[in-house]
């Protein structure tokens, strides 16, 4: 992690009135306002929280007043502890923030009528995991690429292309592998458009990935009015991936339905975020990938060969955001359709800033996502009082919030988007 | 050698434009004697497989009838679009512009005014200009009919309905489905909640997407969890999610097209759909502007169970499912709409 702290950040920050205390402060005013406002519009009515995928199951229940009250005293508690020492800044936010949702919850789940008192928290965790794996894909497809120096506009392209491959191959073979595979495939093609106009032809990186993302929504589009829509049964008619149960841990409150009843993409998605941190910070490719991204002349020297790295790390980004795009035809549904990416590739590539081009960072900032859409529709099915344009905004005003107050100021790579010329 | 980069990307780009052509479609233009009819798209696309391609149905149609017309159309990317391409067809001096979609409600009002003497259409929308026919549907009289079924249907005593955005077209259909669902509640004396959607605040469940079947899922996956077991998506696309994940664990009511002949793949999740003919309404407009050419169609289209305008789709693979009992219940109340003994309303409903 160490790869992350930029010298000069904490600089900005002088005397007792610190980065992390001033956030102490925020955390300790958020605690108020949900011990007050959420605390006075709940109810006396039980806010349950069942642990299981539905509200069926064994659940924890709470007086909705008192909860919004109680998880708000908490989150004052927990900001005033950073306010006071300054340390353990992930720590006491992520408690504070925690118990500021809570108390949220209580309010919200107290206030809803008749029967629909109850918040499947198991629901609540899968439904964000799964709404946040093609963004951790395609992330990660960002950070393969810019931690090398080039710049990734493309993963909207690479999704759409490896949806449209998944859909069209897992359907004429019948089987998820093939599906999986041909959407790999068909990132890598346009990755490897945007390898060579890139490296070799040294087109401004930003144009080239918008530019890409047309082509790709087109030329999806268009072999999907040629193929697909004529023929739906034979063309676009993919089997889904299958829902691995693993007995006894499947069972495990919250956490079991969203890791051990999970599927192919839940594991890939976890396995490349290990892999791909570990690659970047332990192993020769990545030290060699990351000066290649900050001083390519001075890699160059020391005779690394810029160039072909970059290739290499550019297609394999393509290869995993194909597989980002393979989740939304294998996964969200069993059907291919036009445009049907909906710019998400966009908050993949937001994620992939808001994460600090880390691979953990990312996968932390995906999930964010996934949790602010999945908790606005998790309340929207409460009858919430709150107006739904308000609950589409949330992902967007939480992240502004987020990058604003707790990440601080974040670096690209020093090379990022610069071509590199021999000599 | 940036030459030839520049070359490639913008290669790419007019690739790009020349593949988003829709396939061969353009009629014998230029002839005295044709009738051009052009549509614009709204954001969904023509194959969305309910809304925009049963308006391109209804043009297809009128060609069949009239084989003077020929058809064409363009997709709008954005909203941003809407003007631009119906200005264009003005231009490309078409004689009969359809708009689908009441999106489309400012930019059709601006050009239509703006060349009084051509023939426009607006589907969802009144525009009020006196060259644009309106095509208007009740869809809250045969959602009511959805929303009873529904409620008798249902097993847990739970059913949802989620929009894609909040707009008119779209909250019709939801407040005709809480309200039958109310009614339901009132003849047997039940208590059939809705999720989703609240007719007194008219705030409820939205996709805030036509086309992102992932949340489609993400809000279907929450309704079941909360213990719902009939969905009812108005969502365009996005509502495939819904309709692909049922697998026999709950029902789904389609919108707009009947789902076994707009989304065959999911047919045996669909336990029926609030069908809006928009096909027929266009097609009888397309063939009546071209038998007076030169003259501007008065008057207006509005869609009500009575004039077959709206209707609910045949039961299709559910139809053994549901009782007899339920079904001619719902044949019943439909007869009641139509004579006026219940009224069915809604604050989205066409004025």
């Amino acid at each position: 992690m160490t790869a992350t702290t930029v010298p000069g950040v904490s600089g900005v920050d002088s005397g007792f009135w610190t980065r992390q205390r001033k956030t102490g402060v925020v955390l300790v005013a958020l605690g108020l306002i949900a011990a007050v406002v959420f605390g006075l519009l709940a109810t006396s009515k039980a806010a349950r929280f069942a642990v299981g995928e539905t509200t069926s199951g064994f659940a924890l229940s709470i007086p909705g007043t008192l909860g919004a009250v109680l998880f708000g005293v908490l989150a004052i508690a927990a900001g005033a502890v950073l306010a006071a020492t300054g340390r353990r800044f992930g720590l006491w936010t992520a408690l504070s923030l925690a118990a500021f949702v809570a108390s949220f919850l209580c309010w919200q789940v107290s206030q809803a009528p008749g029967t629909l008192n109850t918040l499947a928290l198991g629901n609540l965790a899968k439904g964000s995991l799964e709404l946040s794996l093609p963004l951790v894909l395609g992330a990660l497809g960002g950070v393969l690429c810019e931690r090398s120096g080039v710049v990734n506009v493309a993963i909207e392209g690479q999704f759409i292309a490896g949806a449209f491959a998944a859909a069209m191959f897992g359907t004429i073979a019948g089987s998820i592998w093939a599906g999986i595979i041909a959407a790999s495939i068909g990132g890598l093609l346009i990755s490897a458009l945007l390898a060579v106009l890139a490296i070799r032809y040294l087109v401004d990186q930003v144009i080239l990935g918008i530019v890409l993302n047309v082509f790709a929504l087109s030329l999806t589009a268009f072999l999907y009015e040629q193929f697909m829509q004529k023929n739906q049964d034979a063309f676009n008619k993919p089997p889904r991936v299958p829902q691995w149960d693993i007995p006894v841990l499947g069972d495990i409150p919250i956490i079991g339905p969203t890791l051990f009843k999970a599927n192919i993409f839940v594991y890939v998605a976890l396995a490349l975020v290990v892999a791909i941190h570990f690659g970047l910070f332990k192993t020769r490719w990545g030290l060699r990938t990351r000066a290649v991204g900050e001083h390519p002349t001075a890699a160059d020297t020391l005779g690394v060969k810029v160039l072909g790295l970059r290739y290499r790390n550019v297609l394999l980004a393509g290869l995993v955001a194909g597989i980002g795009g393979a989740t939304f035809t294998l996964l969200a549904t069993t059907n291919f359709n036009k445009g049907m990416t909906s710019g998400l590739g966009f908050i993949a590539l937001a994620a992939l800033i808001f994460g600090r081009w880390n691979p953990v960072g990312a996968f932390l900032a995906a999930l964010f996502f996934g949790f602010a859409n999945q908790l606005a529709f998790s309340i929207s099915a409460l009858n919430s009082p709150i107006p739904t344009q308000f609950l589409s905004m949330l992902p967007y005003v939480a992240t502004i919030v987020a990058v604003a107050g707790l990440v601080g100021r974040v670096r690209a790579p020093a090379a990022d988007g610069k071509p590199y010329v021999y000599g | 050698m940036k030459i030839i980069a520049l070359t490639v990307a913008g290669g790419l780009t007019v690739a790009a434009a020349a593949c988003s052509q829709p396939p061969a479609d353009t009629g014998p233009g230029g002839t005295t004697t044709s009738f051009s009819t052009c549509m614009v798209t709204d954001i969904g696309g023509i194959d969305d497989r309910s809304f925009n391609a049963s308006a391109w149905a209804g043009l297809e149609a009128a060609k069949g009838a009239n084989s003077a017309i020929s058809t064409k159309y363009v997709a709008s990317k954005s909203e941003a679009d809407y003007e631009p391409n119906l200005q264009g067809y003005v231009s490309q001096n078409c004689d009969f512009i359809l708009a689908v979609g009441g999106l489309m409600f400012d930019s059709t009002k601006k050009v239509a005014a703006a060349n009084p003497t051509k023939q426009f259409a607006i589907v969802d929308a009144n525009v009020g200009q006196p060259n644009v026919f309106p095509m208007q549907f009740d869809t809250a009289q045969a959602a009511f009919l959805a929303g009873y079924l529904a409620a008798g249907y249902s097993k847990t005593g739970k059913v949802a309905t989620y929009g894609g955005l909040k707009i008119p077209p779209v909250t019709i259909f939801m407040d005709g489905f809480v309200d039958g669902v109310a009614h339901y509640n009132k003849t047997k004396s039940k208590n059939v909640e809705v999720l989703g959607w609240n007719k007194a605040t008219q705030d409820g469940a939205f996709a805030a997407s036509f086309t992102d079947q992932a949340k489609g899922k993400a809000l279907s996956d929450t309704f079941i969890a909360q213990g719902a077991d009939v969905i009812m998506p108005v969502a365009g696309g996005a509502g495939l999610g819904t309709a692909s994940a049922a697998a026999g664990k709950y029902a789904v009511i389609w919108v707009d097209v009947d789902g076994c002949k707009s989304a065959q793949q999911y047919c045996s999740a669909f336990l029926t759909t609030v069908v809006k003919n928009m096909t027929d309404a266009v097609r009888d407009a397309a063939v009546k502007a071209a038998g007076q050419k030169g003259t501007l169609v008065t008057g207006g289209f509005l869609g009500t169970l009575a004039n077959n305008g709206v209707s609910l789709a045949p039961y299709n693979e559910f139809d053994s499912k549901i009782d007899a009992a339920l079904k001619s219940e719902v044949d019943a109340l439909k007869q009641e709409i139509i004579s006026g003994k219940i009224t069915v309303t809604s604050p989205a409903q066409p004025k």
